[in-house]
Order: structure tokens, then sequence, then C-alpha cells
């Protein structure tokens, strides 16, 4: 009978896991080797040919400066969007977490950017950055006397795509740090505050540290959205232009395949791209993790 | 033994009415990268054809832009769900020769539809040029536009420039523009004098009217492009111009693509613009509305330059091979009945893309469309005024594409002064040189 038992604990776990394996085989681990297979080989378009040139694929980007750059590009990209989002939403989060009358309205308002598309949210930055019609450059006219090319000066540009990224990922920041902020206890607070601690005080050794596990899992959710997924916002307001400038690896990768038709390359960037956030996700946890404080 | 037969006769007789009548339509699917307006009216030319043609069925898919569609066309090739026809954009032609999965037109009408009273010379001559590859027509012309230059005529009177007489040089497109643009006191600009959306079309173009080739090979027709035409005078000049009337100020640089010239243009805050002939219809509805008088030309070209002219653009339709002969026949007859004459009218008159055939023209002719419409006229003398040689008919290039995406970025370096415009395009030809021989390898 104990043997038994024994025996369905040791087969029913997998049995359960079976299904989510499954998926994950079909859609994750089955295309991500095939890219790697694929990162060995030229192939023609239609996939009519296919020659195998090893690690050529790989060469030639790291011989590519415009790939490298791209590289750096997307590093400076990710740590600001990280950095200077998490920060906003943060403040907001905890703006939003006050005791107010119609607070719910506010909540829901910083969190309508989140569930609009990405197509929609940049098209609607071109409107609202539109150097002749648009309403920023109206208001930093009649403010400063000012005209500022956002969309075709490269500084600029990447300015705005990180706005624009911020902007369509503050809402999914705010709400894990408002569900944060909402278990801490009451009873810390108030005997910090008996202590006579200030708010500052409060902020800096209470509420940022019972935060950091939320936090520390906004940096990974968010390394995963700036590399990821801001493929859309990019494609519509810029087109990794001008000259490159908002050019990062997921958009070059977009473009090698469905505009220069090689998937070769498109899969060698691929297994890069997919190497430097495994790495960096490693980093996080190993580091990341010494200073996140559990309850 | 007599009535056998007769019986077995009558037998067959009705076997064969009953298959017929019991037979399905054949349907066939076409993919296409018409939207908005244009999406409404293929739909109307395909449901016109399935109305009388009740043994075949169309069936019109829109695959998102003409990239999409081409992007989808190749997975849908590497899964055996390929459509019978495709739309694919002017610079997919050799791309699509490569692919190994068309059937050339000119093969599906007089091999496998045997249809010998198909006239082959119907085509304008121009267009017909373009996709005539290796002696034989291989897509099916469908939309076609060139570029044309746009302006305010009231803009041109205000700046006392006489309307009539728009600029033909590069020199006059930027002294016009200098007298067109009017600035604040501020300092800001009201109003630029000239726009273009940083589109590859247009330097390619540029290079065509100043009858010059884009690549080596006689532009690509008479063997593989190797080598890129990009650092040479004539492409040189014209990004050199866009450069300096830029940096001057009398030129408004809205980015990529043609939103943000198109916005400029129509809502006056530029008062000249470069753009394809298909948006006549809408410029002409903008000005009516807006109450000012839209004026076209030529595209300006240097002052010491032979004239070429230009070279159509738009879309053509493939045909996918790998289909049962019936669908092949099917496939024929929509594509033939769409280059008839009353299609073409229709298409022409909806969209503002050319007719592609004589036949539509000459009725246009007749019925004083042109007359009525002189915006109109002006692309169409463009098109049948170039002259007929490799430069006007256009550069076959595998990786088109891609050469248009590097000419842009290139184009973006030298307008941020970056990079002077002879250096840009030596980096812009370097670049497409090793495109180019990597593409060639595949098919070597």
């Amino acid at each position: 009978m104990e043997e038994q038992n024994y025996r369905s604990k040791k087969v029913i776990p997998y049995l359960l896991l079976t299904p989510t394996m499954l998926i994950l085989i079909l859609f994750l681990y089955w295309p991500s080797l095939q890219s790697i297979y694929l990162s060995f080989y030229q192939q023609a378009p239609f996939g009519r040919k296919k020659i195998f040139i090893g690690l050529n694929n790989y060469f030639s980007l790291f011989q590519n400066s415009n790939y490298l750059i791209s590289i750096f590009r997307s590093t400076i990209f990710t740590l600001i969007t990280i950095v200077l989002g998490l920060f906003l939403a943060l403040i907001l989060a905890i703006l939003l977490n006050q005791d107010l009358k119609g607070i719910k309205f506010y909540r829901v308002i910083f969190f309508i950017p989140y569930a609009i598309s990405a197509t929609v949210a940049g098209s609607l930055w071109v409107f609202i950055l539109n150097p002749v019609a648009g309403q920023v450059n109206y208001l930093l006219d009649l403010l400063f006397n000012l005209q500022i090319a956002w969309l075709t000066n490269s500084f600029f540009a990447f300015l705005a795509v990180i706005m624009a990224t911020i902007w369509k990922n503050i809402g999914f920041n705010i709400i894990f740090f408002l569900a944060g902020l909402q278990s801490i206890p009451e009873s810390i607070y108030e005997s910090a505050r008996i202590d006579g601690a200030n708010s500052l005080t409060i902020f800096r050794h209470i509420t940022v540290p019972l935060l950091s596990p939320t936090t520390f899992y906004l940096v990974i959710m968010n390394i995963i959205f700036s590399v990821f997924e801001s493929f859309g916002i990019i494609d519509i307001m810029t087109q990794g232009g001008p000259a490159n400038s908002t050019n990062i690896l997921i958009y070059k990768l977009y473009r090698e395949m469905f505009i220069n038709f090689r998937p070769g390359s498109a899969a060698a960037q691929t297994v890069v791209l997919l190497i430097l956030v495994i790495i960096v996700t490693i980093l996080h946890f190993k580091y990341g993790n010494n200073k996140v404080h559990y309850q | 033994m007599k009535k056998f037969i007769l019986l077995l006769a009558v037998v067959t007789v009705f076997i064969c009415s009953l298959s017929t009548i019991a037979a399905e339509p054949v349907t066939i699917e076409f993919w296409h990268a018409m939207g908005g307006h244009n999406l409404e009216v293929v739909n109307n030319l395909v449901d016109k054809f399935n109305q009388t043609h009740p043994d075949v069925q169309v069936k019109a898919q829109y695959t998102g832009s003409y990239n999409d569609t081409l992007t989808k066309t190749q997975a849908a090739v590497q899964t055996g769900t390929a459509p019978n026809i495709i739309q694919i954009y002017e610079i997919g032609t050799q791309v699509m020769l490569d692919s190994g999965i068309i059937m050339p037109i000119e093969d599906l009408g007089k091999k496998v539809a045997q249809d010998t009273t198909f006239d082959w010379n119907k085509f304008l001559t121009p267009v017909a040029n373009y996709y005539t590859v290796g002696g034989k027509l291989n897509s099916m012309p469908f939309n076609s536009s060139t570029p044309i230059l746009y302006y305010n005529r009231d803009a041109f009177k205000e700046a006392g420039l006489d309307p009539n007489r728009p600029p033909k040089t590069f020199a006059e497109l930027k002294d016009y523009a200098r007298k067109l643009t009017i600035k604040n006191e501020d300092g800001t600009v009201e109003r630029y004098g000239f726009t273009l959306g940083i589109v590859g079309w247009f330097v390619e173009q540029m290079v065509a009217n100043q009858d010059a080739n884009l690549v080596n090979n006689d532009n690509g027709r008479s063997g593989r492009a190797t080598e890129s035409y990009l650092n040479q005078a004539a492409a040189v000049r014209f990004v050199k111009l866009w450069q300096e009337m830029v940096a001057e100020g009398i030129m408004l640089n809205p980015g990529r693509g043609w939103d943000g010239a198109n916005q400029a243009f129509s809502s006056g805050r530029a008062a000249m613009l470069i753009e394809s002939t298909s948006s006549v219809a809408a410029f002409t509805a903008n000005a009516e509305s807006a109450g000012y008088e839209l004026g076209t030309a030529f595209l300006p070209r240097p002052a010491d330059v032979n004239r070429g002219g230009v070279v159509i653009g738009g879309a053509s339709l493939w045909t996918i091979a790998d289909h049962p002969e019936t669908e092949l026949k099917a496939t024929w007859e929509f594509l033939k009945w769409l280059s008839e004459k009353d299609q073409q009218v229709y298409w022409f008159e909806n969209t503002g893309y050319f007719p592609v055939t004589k036949a539509a023209v000459e009725s246009e002719m007749n019925n004083q469309f042109f007359a009525k419409s002189p915006n109109y006229l002006t692309a169409f003398l463009q098109l049948l005024l170039s002259k007929k040689a490799v430069s006007t008919q256009g550069a076959l290039i595998g990786t088109f594409p891609e050469v248009r995406q590097i000419i842009e970025e290139e184009v973006e370096k030298t307008l941020q002064g970056s990079l002077t415009p002879q250096a840009a395009m030596d980096e812009a030809a370097e670049r497409v040189n090793k495109s180019l021989a990597e593409y060639n390898k595949l098919y070597q």
C-alpha cells in the first residue's frame, strides 16, 4: 500500500507537468533549438536553398560595427527605461496609495496605457510629438519658444522612444508596487513613527526594503519588456531611425528577418539576444537577490 | 446494337451534364496589400468577377503591407499553403523570379490556358518593360504609380512666383523653396518651401530622372547586379540638394515614410512636395476642402543633365505555380479579366493608380477625363515622355527592400550632418555591394 502510494507520488507530479511541458517544448524549446540550427546556415528567401556556413553568421555579426553599437544602444535603452520607469512608478504608486476620494479613478487612469496596444501607443506618441501639429511642441513653443525635431533628430528620437516605452509600461509597474505597498503592515509604520522617524526615513528604511521582492520581480519583467516588447512602439514611431539611433537589438532582428530576408543571420541574432538576456538574468539573481528583503 | 450505342450516348451526355451541374466552382485565393479605401475597390472588383463567372470563385484576402504580404507568402510556401495570386511590390520582382515558386504570367496564358486571343501588347510600354525579364512578362501589371511634384498654386502667387511655371531644375527648386518659405520673427518657420518624406523610392526615381542606373549590368537586367552606383554623381547630387535645403531651413524634414510629409503639405505647412501619383485624388480633395489650388509638375532635375524619366512603381500580380491545372486556368481567367478595359478604368478612377493598358488610357482620353483632371495628365505625360532606356526600365536587385532601408538610413545621416552626402552614399554603396554579394552567392 505504502509502496504504491510512493510510486504514484512519483508519477503524478510528472503527469501534471506534462501539459505545461508539452506547450513549452512545442512553442518555446523547439523553436529555440531551430533558431540555433538555422543560425549555422545562409538561407535563400522562400527557403529554396540552404548553405551551411558554420559560425559565419556570428562572425559577421561581431565584425559589424552597426551591430556592436546596437548592443551598446540597447543596454543604455534598457537601463534608462528600467531605472527611470521603476522610479517614476514607485513615486506614482505611493501617491496612488493615499486614502483619497476617487482614488480608484486615478488608479485606472494610470493603468490605461498598459491596456492599449503598442501600435496605438506608438501612433499616439507620433501625434503628440509631431513637430508641426503636436501638443508637446505647442507647449514648448508657448513656454520656452522651442521647436524640437522629436523624431527626426537622433538624440531626441531616442529620448522619445524611451519616454513612450516607460509610459506604456508604467501601469504594470504601478499595480505591482501598489500591491506591494498595501501588503506592508500598517503596524510597522506606526512603530517607526512612534520611534520618531520622519517620512523620508520611513521611505528609505521601511518602504524600500520591504518592497524589494516586488522590485526584484519588476526588474526582471522590465528587462523582458524593454528588450523584447519595445519593438512595437519603435516600429511605429521611428522604424529604428533616424540613422539607426533607435535601432535596438530586437528591432534589428525583426528587420533582418522580415525586410532583409536573412533567416540565418536573424537566427544568430536571436541566439545572441537570448544569451545576453540569460546572462543578465543570472547576474541579477546572483547579485540582486542579496539585497532583497523577504518579510 | 444501334440502340445500345444510342443509349450509351444518352447516358454519357447525361452523366457529363450532371457532373457539370454538380461541379463545384474552382476557388482561387488572392492575397493583396491594398488597405483602407483601396481595399473596398479591390473587393468590388472581385465581387463583380465572382458574379459574372459562376464557375470561378476568387477569395481576396488583405494581408497587410507589401512587405507583410511578401513575408506571409514565404511562410505559406514553406508550409504548403500558398495562395494562387499574390500582389508583390515592384522591388520584389527579382526575389520572386529567384523564388522558384512562380509561373510567369506569359507561360500561364500561352502554355497552360492556351489562350491565343490575348493581346500581349496591350500594356503601356513603361509598365510592360519593368515586368518583362528574360524576354517574357512575368507578372500581371496591376497598380502602377510614379512620383510627381505637387505644389500649392496660391502659395506661389503669394510669393510672387508664376504658378504656371513650376520649378524644372534642382537650382529652381531650391530658389522657389527659398521664396516660398515664411519665417516668423522669433526664427520659427511658419511655412516651408518644400518637404519630402525619407523614402528610398525618391532617390531611385531621381537617379532614373537623370538617366543614370542604380546598379551595374544594365541595372541588373543583363546579368545579376553586383555593384551599386549609389555613390555616383546622380544619387549624390540629389542627396546633396536634399541635405542643403534641409540645412538652410527651406525644406521640412518630416522623418521617414509618407504621412509626415503629406500632413505638412495638406495643412499648408509646406508649399511643395514630391509624392506618388496614387495620391492625386487625395490631394485634390484636400485642396478643394482647404480652399487652395493644387498644381502638379514633372520631377525636377539638374540643369546640365539629360532627362531620363520615371520608373514605374507600385505592384504587380504573381501566380504561384504549385496548384492544380484547373486552378491555374481559373487564375488566368481572373487576371485576364482584370486587364480588360472596364476594370482598368474603374480601378484608375477609384484609386488613382495608373491604368496599365493602352485601351483604358484611350477610353479615358475619349471621355475627356484628362481634360477635366489635368493633374492626372501630368502623371501620365511624365511617364510616357520618359526615355526608353534601362535607367527608366527600373533596376532589378534581389535585396531591393534592404537597399531601400540602407538608402533611408544614409540619407538620415546626411540630414543630421553626421556624414557628407558623398561619404554617406559611399557607405551606402559599400553596404549594398556586400548585400548583393551575399545574395548572389545563393544563386551561383
